[in-house]
């Protein structure tokens, strides 16, 4: 008697759990990280400079400021971090000690700096100062106060 | 060859056919519905780049022996109701009518192998100085105009 014969009929089964399971842990992943995107950027119509220069954004550890436009070339507040900063000295105050404790954690940490092609530079000038100010503050002497100046390229 | 014994015939004739039905027709379906939906919910960002700005620290202290370099200040302002400009460079006999003018008037006056009599170095520190009221793309340009001439050193100063 052979041993084949003892086995009895080959059957064949199609395990589909496994790819059920990563098709889902696709979707989860997809949903958190465009729920991610959208908190990091304000919708806003970023610089678009003649030749640009400028380049690809690194692989570095990097945080978003986005400053919220409100129109004629004045702004509704600064986005970091998912909170809101009012325009005024408090906020750029209270902007300072949350990057200033980003700092302390990720002292190579780069800031994203969005702003809308209109805004006033008055607005803009404050975020480079809380940016200084905070690497102060944080009380670390290797944390590089980096910026990185998003535009769109326009070719 | 022996005949086989008339069991195993039997047993063999008694045995249903196999039958494979994998019906993937629904999951097919679905995974190319959502990704669909993905497709038309993304909203693509179409070509973000980045300017790189090194902040100076307060905290560090400066090289003693390092000798001061006046750095070339470059004033942008916004006019009219915003969509023009002017440009003023520090010291520079004719001044850029436009950013295609001051990124000429940078490359030009660089020190390279090419152009040995040019008045700064690739490091020499630039300071751009936008208004208050300053639209931030003009800031942005006057910015890439120096980054595009190859300074390294640049810098945003306060209006």
């Amino acid at each position: 008697m052979s041993v084949i014969f003892h086995r009895g009929p080959a059957r064949i089964e199609a395990n589909l759990t496994p790819l059920i399971d990563v098709t889902f842990l696709l979707i989860v992943f997809f949903v958190l990280v465009s729920q991610i995107v959208d908190l990091e950027s304000v919708q806003m119509d970023l610089p678009k400079p003649a030749e640009p220069a400028s380049e690809l954004a690194g692989d570095e550890q990097r945080a978003v400021i986005n400053i919220i436009p409100a129109g004629g070339g004045q702004i509704a507040g600064y986005r970091f971090a998912g909170r809101t900063f009012s325009p005024d000295a408090s906020g750029i105050e209270a902007l300072t000690s949350t990057l200033a404790a980003l700092y302390q954690r990720s002292p190579t940490l780069r800031i994203n700096l969005r702003a809308d092609r209109k805004t006033h530079f008055q607005w803009i000038e404050p975020v480079f100062d809380a940016v200084v100010a905070a690497t102060t503050r944080s009380g670390r002497d290797d944390v590089t106060a980096g910026m990185n100046l998003v535009v769109i390229r326009e070719e | 060859m022996p005949a086989p014994p008339d069991n195993e015939v039997g047993r063999a004739a008694a045995r249903p056919p196999t039958r494979l039905s994998f019906n993937l027709t629904a999951m097919i379906d679905v995974v190319f519905l959502l990704l669909i939906y993905f497709l038309v919910a993304t909203d693509f960002k179409l070509g973000e780049e980045i300017y790189r700005l090194d902040l100076p620290r307060r905290s560090l202290r400066a090289d003693p022996f390092e000798l001061p370099r006046d750095p070339l200040r470059i004033a942008v302002a916004s006019t009219g109701s915003g969509a023009g400009y002017l440009i003023r460079v520090e010291g520079a006999a004719a001044q850029p009518a436009s950013f295609q003018e001051l990124f000429e008037f940078l490359a030009q006056n660089q020190q390279s192998a090419a152009a040995v009599g040019g008045l700064f170095e690739p490091d020499h520190p630039i300071i751009i100085e936008p208004g208050p009221a300053t639209r931030w793309e003009h800031a942005i340009e006057a910015f890439n105009a120096a980054v595009r001439a190859r300074y390294s050193n640049v810098k945003f100063g306060g209006g």
